[in-house]
């Protein structure tokens, strides 16, 4: 079945279709909201917080965009609130805590890649919010340029310059951190370094 | 970094097999044979989106995933149950038609009565300067002959009264515009003019009476008797 057809049922009071359409977006959600709060236990909140939301506006919702793009749209600004929120009553959660459970075969494995995380995960919570979310949209979820201006307003031209502007930004950061551990070697960055 | 690096490095993640026009395809492909600043730029950049692809959020599990449905399943519930949906937008576009055309409307009459109300004079009425300027010449003749015809006053009156010297040009004016603006003299009753008043513009300098008149003329916004006295002092 359609999201067009789901969402129609959905409208028309059909509990069942609307859980349909979760069942199929929650881990786009999640994965969206990982990456722009840097916290599973509230990217879980802000993916629940963002369905409930869409059902409770559903009704408005006409069908002229996708509900892909409309339930992104939703959880950005949901991030977006939470992360003005945060700024504003202090960050409780350090960047290093957030553990993400991985697929890696080994433990030693395991290790490497969630000391890579958090290392981008750091560095991206560094950008604007705005950057994090055409990153995460390009990058995680493939959407086009015509889908992320349609998700973050503007135009697709602004949201290639963004996503352009945000790589680079990524990259210096990344490259600044590498540069920090070479001129003030820590044994655990150092490791960290060498590994790559 | 030259010109041209900034200029085509801004379409650089989207080399090779990304959403490029063609015409920016070749000349980033030409660009990028010979500048090495460049080369190096375009491989760092796909070094980053490979680490952020790597690095996107693992999936945390069955077990995960079964909780958030059920935990959601709770809370749409809750809110099916509460009523909290908002109800579907009642109106297409013809439903705000009288909205639509009304607001226009609103807005046309209520500029029209600023308009009216606020400029000092009204739609339909000259200027008082206009009035009087443009009177000016004719002054003489209708004045006299109102109050000639509608004041008959008795003629031992008038003879008891010492000859009155010409009004001056402003008196002119001021007493013709009045006139045009609906206090003039014709409704004057002849019984209406007060013999102490007569005696005291009699009384008067001819400077006297041009002051008393101005004064009469700051009266008359407030509801003067100027009526009265306009037929005596061109009299």
């Amino acid at each position: 079945m359609t999201d067009a057809q789901l969402v129609a049922r959905a409208q028309a009071g059909d509990l069942s279709a609307f859980e349909d359409l979760v069942t199929k977006y929650q881990r786009e959600i999640y994965g969206l909201a990982c990456r722009m709060v840097s916290d599973p236990e509230e990217a879980k909140d802000l993916a629940q917080q963002t369905f409930l939301q869409a059902f409770i506006h559903l009704r408005s919702f006409r069908q002229e965009a996708q509900f892909r793009t409309w339930i992104f749209r939703i959880a950005i600004n949901q991030c977006y609130n939470f992360l003005k929120s945060r700024k504003k009553y202090g960050d409780p959660v350090d960047c290093d805590e957030v553990v993400l459970v991985g697929e890696d075969d080994t433990p030693e494995e395991e290790l490497i890649s969630q000391d890579e995380r958090r290392r981008v995960y750091a560095a991206l919570k560094k950008l604007p919010p705005k950057q994090q979310a055409v990153l995460t949209l390009k990058v995680d979820q493939g959407l086009s340029y015509q889908e992320i201006s349609e998700v973050l307003g503007g135009t697709p031209g602004a949201a290639r310059v963004n996503y352009c502007q945000a790589l680079k930004t990524l990259k210096n950061y990344l490259r600044s951190e590498e540069d920090e551990v070479a001129m003030h070697p820590s044994p655990a960055l150092a490791t960290r370094v060498s590994r790559r | 970094m030259r010109w041209q690096c900034t200029l085509l490095q801004r379409w650089l993640p989207e080399y090779p097999d990304g959403d490029l026009p063609a015409f920016w395809r070749g000349r980033l492909q030409v660009h990028l044979e010979r500048c090495p600043t460049c080369r190096e730029e375009l491989v760092a950049l796909k070094e980053v989106e490979a680490t952020l692809q790597e690095a996107s959020a693992a999936d945390p599990g069955p077990e995960f995933w079964t909780e958030f449905s059920r935990q959601m399943h709770l809370k749409l519930v809750q809110a099916d149950q509460a009523g909290q949906m908002a109800p579907t937008p009642t109106s297409p576009w013809w439903g705000r038609l009288p909205y639509l055309v009304g607001a226009p409307a609103l807005a046309g009459l209520l500029l029209w009565l600023a308009v009216s109300y606020l400029t000092p004079e009204r739609p339909g009425t000259a200027p008082t300067s206009q009035l009087a300027t443009t009177a000016q010449p004719a002054a003489k003749t209708p004045v006299a002959e109102i109050v000639k015809e509608k004041s008959a006053v008795p003629a031992e009156k008038m003879a008891a009264v010492p000859q009155a010297l010409p009004p001056s040009d402003e008196t002119k004016n001021f007493i013709y515009t009045s006139q045009r603006n609906g206090n003039g003299g014709e409704e004057m009753a002849p019984d209406d003019e007060p013999d102490d008043l007569e005696a005291t513009l009699a009384g008067m300098t001819p400077q006297e009476r041009d002051a008393f008149l101005k004064k009469l003329c700051q009266h008359e916004k407030d509801g003067s008797c100027l009526r009265k006295f306009s037929a005596i002092a061109f009299a």
